[in-house]
């Protein structure tokens, strides 16, 4: 079975394609319930300015996204506003476990800290009194991790459920990391490999505050370099942005996904080929991905937060039906 | 037939594992494939010969190093010369193949790393929490943890001495000190004086005065005999007369015990206070020529220190372009002269340098723009450079000497990538020798490949800064202080570039 591109009116986001047997009747489902919190508003986003102040952002219309409404990537205010009053802030579990969804004034992606009190890169923490209970979650910023963006572009699965071991490829200052140490909890286990020595001392130091985090300074291009650290991985999650990802990918597998494990891999279009189209580069990723029995199951755009970016989740070494 | 046996490598420990055998190795593989998400099944073809836990963290530590590197480590070697048995029909599976040979070669133990040796790696590290005895999936993981953090710190050379922290506290410390040293100077004076009003003007100095206090105590104990000890602190045989005659015609009050004792506990604090403040300055200075070298070379180590300290950092500092060097410290006029459109001031903190003074008024902006410069490059250095040395700080204090007579006697400086291009000679020079020592160490010490393996990172660290590390110097300022790089060319372009240039 083959692609089922399926434009979505829901979160207003752009292409997504599923892989795979189980029909191609994904793309149509849930309509807005999947995209995000549903109950998006225009205006949080829109406006100019902020970041990159650059007006060009708004104008990507002819790719991907049919229903985005010309709203420019405006400023991150997005996840901000006030979330000091405890009470005016209610937090829901999110589809996906381990993440949560603050509604308040403006609705926003958290997680449950792992560490409540402190902060990773100077993100807002939202209290929340429960039964004379304190609990602190995290704001996360879909515009500064790619893996909170798939959460509101509306990915199927992340495969991360507390507990789960991943292996992170590209984990740089531990942005996103510390983030996914909030997911798989204290019983979970988060492999961070990450090569650059100066985005390493950072991370060594979120993993010093979190212990489900091992900080892996290595290239991971080699990983039987790192063979002695890690063990079997439920998911590998890569976002390493360089034009060999897929075989760094492979090649990881290979020695710590599990059969029946599952990839989250981060696709950069301009990393790979800044000359080619950028859905012509998602779909050549996809094909090196099949070639290493990497299995794709599902492929979304990261609009509006990241341009020309693609997540692709997927299956790896499917244990045999019987 | 062969025997398959297969060498894990674990955080916590080598474990060695038999597999069952087979006719052929071909038919193991669909076998394994699907025993593999299950235990009893899996374990009835693979079984745990042995296992060899890591002594000690530094031992782990030694081991990756040396794994990871495809070395075979002592221990390694140990462990499989008396458990794996020595014969023809032997193969030992290996993740690595460089191991393997390494393997092969100091043990005759024939080695794979294809075939079905990938998938049975997969198993066992699936399983291994369950083939080890005495292991869970969580001391697994922490072991992993640990031997992570200390092989990734090792990586990327957390410098203890390097912490500029240490530097940005002593001196605010110092800045402290300096303070109360001279509060509590003028209470004693104060409180002193009314015993022995004179000795004020005989001895201005806060620390001799605080000295003599203890020494004196009651003025009306003084004899010829106090004249030896009065010498000694004030160093002037003259004052030590002075004082002498006028503890005799004081006309101080008298004074009680009690009251002197507490005058005299008072002054002993003020005194150790001032020589722990010498100590802290000493211990200053050795720690800026650890962590920013070149730039205590050029303004000294007090300035350089107030830098780091007002910029946070000396990452933060070398990102700041030279013109912010230039004023800072000096904010609160700078934003007043930008808001009533006055004139900027020429300098901050810089003012402190001995350059500034000596350099005439029309020159000082001038000297002060110039001398930022130099700060900037010499911080940038520090910063990012592996091996530190002192000798561009050198190089750079030259360059702003010689500006400052080209102010006066207009003697042309020499140019400025000649005298880079001395600097880089000499720190090459520099390096090549270190070099040297350390390979003679090397081959003093044990021969053995785990002596080898402690120091790579000492000569790897070597070999890198030997010719590429200016590259990569420059490659590292370039990407996080592109604005900062911008910035230093407007206010001195033509020598920024150059420098770029040749350094590449
Ligand atoms: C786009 S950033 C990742 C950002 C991160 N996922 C987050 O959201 O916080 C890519 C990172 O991958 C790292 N990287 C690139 N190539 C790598 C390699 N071969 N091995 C390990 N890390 C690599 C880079 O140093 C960089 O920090």
């Amino acid at each position: 079975m083959g692609f089922s591109p399926g434009n979505r009116g829901g979160g207003g986001f752009g292409g997504r394609k599923s892989f795979g047997s189980d029909g191609g009747g994904r793309g149509g489902r849930g309509g807005g319930s999947r995209g995000g919190f549903g109950d998006r508003r225009g205006g949080g986003r829109g406006g100019f300015g902020g970041r990159g102040g650059g007006g060009g952002r708004g104008g990507f219309g002819g790719r991907g996204g049919g229903g985005r409404g010309g709203g420019g990537r405006g400023g991150r205010g997005g996840g901000g506003g006030g979330f000091k009053g405890g009470k005016t802030v209610i937090v829901e579990p999110h589809r996906h476990e381990g993440v949560f969804v603050a509604r308040g004034k403006e609705d926003a992606l958290v997680t449950l800290n792992l560490v409540p009190g402190s902060e990773v890169y100077g993100e807002k923490r939202i209290s929340v009194e429960n039964d004379g209970n304190k609990i602190e979650y995290r704001v996360w910023n879909p515009f500064r991790s790619k893996l909170a963006a798939a959460i509101l572009g509306g990915v199927d699965a992340i495969h991360m459920a507390p507990g789960s071991r991943v292996l992170y490829l590209g984990a740089a200052s531990g942005t996103t990391v510390s983030h996914v140490s909030d997911i798989v909890g204290p019983e979970g286990l988060v492999y961070a490999v990450e090569f650059s020595h100066r985005s390493g001392r950072d991370l060594i130091n979120v993993a010093k505050k979190r212990t489900n985090i091992i900080p892996i300074i290595e290239d991971a291009r080699h990983p039987h370099k790192y063979r002695m650290l890690i063990g079997m991985v439920d998911t590998i999650f890569a976002d390493v942005a360089q034009p060999d990802q897929a075989r760094i990918v492979a090649l990881n597998a290979q020695y710590f996904l599990k059969n029946g494990g599952h990839f989250v891999i981060s696709i950069k279009a301009s990393c790979i080929d800044s000359t080619a189209q950028p859905e012509a580069v998602f779909a050549s990723e996809v094909r090196k991905l099949q070639a290493d029995k990497l299995k794709p199951q599902e492929q979304i755009t990261l609009e509006p937060y990241e341009r020309d970016h693609a997540v692709v989740v997927g299956l790896y070494k499917p244990p045999p039906k019987n | 037939m062969v025997k398959l046996f297969a060498l894990f490598e674990h955080a916590a420990g080598y474990g060695i594992f038999k597999v069952q055998e087979f006719e052929e190795i071909g038919i193991i593989s669909p076998q394994l494939e699907a025993s593999i998400n299950n235990f009893p099944q899996f374990n009835s073809i693979v079984q745990l010969v042995s296992f060899s836990p890591f002594k000690t963290a530094v031992a782990a530590l030694d081991n990756i190093n040396a794994i990871s590197e495809g070395v075979l480590p002592e221990d390694l070697q140990n462990f499989l010369d008396i458990t794996v048995p020595k014969k023809k029909s032997v193969t030992l599976g290996v993740s690595d193949p460089k191991l393997g040979a390494a393997i092969t070669e100091a043990l005759a133990i024939q080695c794979s790393h294809v075939g079905a040796v990938p998938e049975i790696m997969r198993g066992i590290r699936h399983h291994f929490h369950n083939l080890i005895n005495g292991f869970t999936l969580k001391s697994s993981g922490t072991a992993q943890l640990g031997l992570g953090h200390s092989y990734s710190r090792a990586k990327i050379k957390f410098n203890v001495h390097r912490a500029d922290n240490m530097i940005i506290q002593s001196i605010a410390l110092l800045d402290q000190l300096d303070k109360d040293i001279n509060t509590f100077s003028m209470r004693i004076r104060e409180w002193y004086s009314y015993h022995f009003p004179e000795l004020v003007k005989v001895v201005p100095e806060n620390y001799t005065y605080a000295k003599l206090v203890k020494l004196i105590k009651n003025r009306k104990d003084l004899t010829e005999e106090s004249l030896d000890s009065l010498e000694e602190i004030t160093m002037d045989s003259g004052k030590a007369q002075a004082i002498l005659s006028a503890a005799r015609s004081s006309m101080g009050m008298d004074i009680n015990p009690i009251d002197l004792l507490n005058i005299e506990m008072f002054a002993s604090r003020v005194i150790s206070l001032t020589e722990y403040r010498k100590q802290l300055s000493e211990y200053l200075k050795s720690k800026m020529s650890d962590v920013a070298p070149n730039l205590g070379q050029l303004i000294g180590e007090q300035v350089g220190a107030r830098l780091i300290a007002h910029a946070g950092s000396l990452t933060n500092l070398a990102k700041y372009p030279a013109s912010t060097v230039q004023i800072l410290g000096a904010e609160k006029a700078l934003f007043r002269a930008l808001k009533t459109r006055g004139n900027t001031p020429k300098y901050g903190l810089l003012f402190h340098t001995t350059f500034i003074g000596r350099a005439g008024t029309k020159n000082k902006g001038r000297i002060s723009r110039y001398l930022a410069n130099k700060c900037s490059i010499a911080s940038r250095i520090d910063c990012f450079t592996e091996v530190p040395s002192q000798v561009f700080g050198e190089k750079l204090r030259q360059q702003v000497e010689d500006r400052l007579k080209f102010y006066e006697t207009g003697e042309a400086p020499k140019k400025n990538i000649d005298v880079m291009k001395e600097a880089i000679e000499e720190v090459h020079q520099l390096n090549a020798a270190q070099k040297k020592k350390k390979k003679k160490k090397k081959t003093a010490s044990e021969a053995l490949s785990n002596g080898d393996e402690t120091n790579a990172n000492g000569s790897l660290n070597a070999d890198e800064d030997h010719v590429p590390k200016k590259k990569k110097k420059k490659r590292n300022i370039e990407e996080s202080v592109d604005n900062a790089e911008i910035d230093t060319s407007v206010s001195e372009p033509p020598k920024k570039k150059k420098k770029k240039n040749k350094s590449e």
